[in-house]
């Protein structure tokens, strides 16, 4: 959910995607400029953070992959809740991996939330000789379920900022939160807090 | 993605562990075991995470109930299967009911038009204690990052006369409290008082402790209730302290015959967990806290972390057999609903799985496993769904905690009765409508349902005629305004602990308010299956890919 304060923005985005379309690969060039180029599957990130600066204000995304629970069909229900954003990732090189990306985006509009800004991302676009989707039907799709679409690359880098940038304008400014924030629960000791405790 | 129209074959085929029902203990031995850097399968024939530890839709809840209760089914898998070569024995599983008399019913049809926004406990009433042991795994776990929390705004014990009265749980709220006299709030003070100083003397042993503080070693193993009379506390306030903030199911003044009298080594145990849980988070002001979404999403927390670390997940998939090696009766692997063996060195199952016969002599090590995890006791739980608050002049109360101590709702009511109410900010439901939990420990189900409908009908009003025990409203005379119950569903639970064997088998939710002793019971049975790994080690700083924090700003700017 996207939370605001003092034209500071959290926001939660999630992506979507076959395996081996390059999910945690366009997260880590976003987030840390690196490409590997036989990047393993997804073990040991839990999330990923990174504050952008746009017009009006600054936009921290929470940014949750999927930790290869998709392999299976096995992503639990607390990935999608109160994510502000998501990116549906396909490889241009696999006809399979955009069909498979259509169903994401219809899981999404089931399981999330109505005001999520959605992204469908075409990545390896540095691989143009081996394309097996066009742009044109991609952005054709994108368009009639209001989806944003960008072809990217995380190798060369190309358009990988440019999604996030874009997503980090495009998310509400003023909505009130659905469901009002709860605490997480971090280790630190009350301070002072004692005084009002039992016992004391 | 909800549609399977196979089976999908997994790779690979071999594990350090399996792990069969994705329930809280299981998650958590999944995810300690893949910190720990085993290899580890996390299967469930569900489509959703939790097994009997989920948070539901309305209609989810409903045909997971009746799946899982006693009905004649034909079982898909009754057919004996084979093993696929010679050497390999194979034991049928079969699901094994954990509920019965299950009872649905609905008053109003707004309510499963809104299934979707309904995230049921199977397992309510339950909260997490500031200071419990579920915090202090989420904190070790680091799966802490995944689930965000509220406060139970309040609590209530039933005096006896069908008035609820707050439980004074801390020295500011004794002082606020307006329903306890003046010398019952210096009672209740000095009563802290001396525990806060027998905690404190206790922990500084040896550092010059001030002996006089401490209670008597004598006094320790002695009954609870007997150390509080022989402290003058007067019934309303060993009341409270007893069922209200030590959480106790058995009636403590039925003397001989009371089934599980607690010590006061244990009650004192109990409050100095209370006590720790007022204040130890600075955004958390009372003692009780609740995820939101429900407490289904602790499993999915512990999952999440097992999938970090490697643990391979396929919900939809079940388990017809566990494989054995025939000369040496060794466990040695499960075969799946699509056909595929996968084997592993250890097998770690939720309880609501048993093997069909009894199998052969040399099999018999594992089959033991099964024979083990026998009912220990019931549960009568009920959820109950409603469109006003218990406390509607309270606005700010919309979640808040009932204890009905044995004997306050009727004379032979044996064991306490609690209820949490939560409203729509847990985002556990529609805004505008509240679900309450009601839990009761019982001997049997007709035991269990009575507890249950005492409990519903002091808090609600039903608009169907005819159906309520008048003996039991009679009782209670309130001049407020019942909510009017929308929806319920009633059920019986079977208890059954967890066991180590060859086969390990993960308890069923118990009937506390927390999840101290099922955790205890759960880390236990991880140390037995790895005794040279730690649950959860703590985690040093340097693992930097696990959280980045570092908020480098990218700017690219527009």
């Amino acid at each position: 959910m996207a939370t605001i304060g003092h034209n500071n923005l959290n926001a939660k985005l999630v992506l979507l995607g076959d395996m081996g379309a390059g999910k945690s690969s366009l997260v880590l060039r976003f987030v840390k400029g690196q490409f590997l180029e036989f990047q393993e599957s997804t073990i040991g990130a839990a999330f990923f953070s990174q504050t952008l600066a746009v017009n009006d204000a600054t936009v921290k995304f929470e940014i949750w992959d999927t930790a290869g629970q998709e392999r299976y069909h096995s992503l639990a229900p607390m990935y999608y809740r109160g994510a502000a954003a998501a990116i549906i990732v396909y490889d241009i090189t696999s006809a399979d991996s955009f069909t498979r990306a259509k169903k994401w985006v219809q899981e999404l509009q089931k399981q999330g939330n109505p005001n999520m800004v959605m992204a469908l991302a075409g990545n390896k676009a540095d691989l143009e000789e081996k394309r097996k989707v066009t742009a044109e039907e991609a952005r054709a799709y994108a368009d009639e379920n209001g989806l944003f679409f960008m072809e990217t690359s995380a190798k060369t880098a190309a358009n990988v900022n440019d999604v996030f940038h874009e997503i980090a304008k495009r998310l509400p400014r003023a909505q009130p939160t659905q469901n009002p924030a709860g605490m997480v629960l971090v280790d630190r000791p009350a301070e002072g807090a004692r005084a009002a405790s039992c016992c004391s | 993605m909800a549609e399977t129209e196979s089976y999908p074959p997994i790779d690979p085929t071999n594990f350090d562990l399996i792990v069969v029902g994705t329930g809280l203990p299981e998650s958590i031995i999944a995810a300690a075991a893949s910190t720990a850097g085993k290899s580890v399968l996390h299967l469930d024939p569900n489509p959703h995470y939790g097994s009997h530890y989920s948070s539901l839709t309305l209609h989810d809840l409903t045909s997971f109930l009746n799946s899982q209760s006693p009905n004649p089914r034909i079982n898909p898998h009754q057919s004996t299967t084979e093993a696929s070569d010679h050497a390999t024995a194979a034991l049928d599983l079969i699901t094994r009911p954990l509920y019965s008399d299950v009872e649905i019913s609905s008053y109003d049809d707004s309510v499963s038009e809104h299934s979707r926004k309904f995230n049921l406990d199977l397992a309510g009433p339950r909260v997490l204690f500031c200071a419990d042991l579920a915090v202090d795994l989420l904190l070790k776990s680091t799966a802490n990052q995944y689930v965000e929390f509220k406060n139970i705004d309040s609590s209530y014990v039933c005096d006896g006369n069908g008035n609820l009265m707050n439980v004074p749980d801390s020295k500011s709220a004794v002082f606020k409290d307006k329903t306890l006299k003046y010398s019952e709030k210096n009672q209740l003070n000095s009563f802290f008082k001396l525990v806060q100083g027998h905690l404190e003397a206790v922990k500084s042993v040896g550092t010059g402790v001030d002996e006089g503080k401490v209670i008597s070693e004598e006094d320790l193993e002695r009954p609870f209730v007997m150390f509080l009379d022989k402290m003058k506390l007067p019934p309303k306030i060993k009341s409270i302290i007893l069922y209200a903030i030590a959480m106790v199911d058995y009636d403590q003044d039925a003397g001989e015959s009371c089934k599980d009298v607690l010590r006061t080594r244990d009650g004192i145990d109990r409050l100095a967990l209370y006590h720790a849980s007022v204040g130890r988070f600075p955004n958390a002001l009372g003692a009780l806290i609740y995820p939101i979404y429900g407490q289904g999403e602790l499993p999915q927390a512990f999952c999440r972390r097992a999938a970090v670390k490697g643990c391979l997940y396929v919900l939809r998939m079940p388990v017809i057999s566990v494989l054995l090696n025939k000369d040496s009766g060794n466990y040695k692997g499960v075969k799946l609903v699509s056909g595929q063996e996968i084997t592993s060195d250890k097998l770690v199952m939720d309880p609501s799985f048993t093997i069909t016969s009894s199998p052969s002599e040399a099999l018999q090590d594992v089959s033991k496993v099964f024979d083990a995890g026998k009912v220990s006791g019931k549960l009568a739980r009920g959820i109950c769904i409603t469109k006003s608050s218990l406390k509607p002049e309270l606005p700010d109360t919309s979640s808040c905690l009932v204890i009905y101590p044995p004997r306050s709702l009727y004379p032979d009511q044996a064991t306490s009765i609690r209820v949490l109410q939560l409203g729509s900010s847990l985002a556990v439901c529609p805004s505008g409508m509240f679900v309450f939990y009601i839990s009761a420990v019982c001997d049997d189900a007709l035991e269990g349902k009575k507890s249950l409908h005492a409990a519903m009908d002091s808090l609600f009003s039903v608009h169907t005629s005819g159906t309520t025990d008048s003996s039991l409203t009679d009782q209670i005379e309130s001049t407020e305004v019942k909510p009017a119950l929308l929806w319920s569903a009633l059920y019986v639970q079977d208890l059954i602990e967890g066991f180590m064997g060859p086969v390990v088998m993960t308890p069923t939710p118990d009937g506390n308010l927390n999840y101290n002793d099922l955790l205890r019971a759960t880390s236990k049975l991880f140390q037995q299956l790895y005794p040279d790994d730690e649950l959860f080690p703590e985690i040093q700083n340097t693992d930097s890919s696990d959280k980045l924090e570092d908020d480098s700003e990218v700017d690219i700017e527009s």
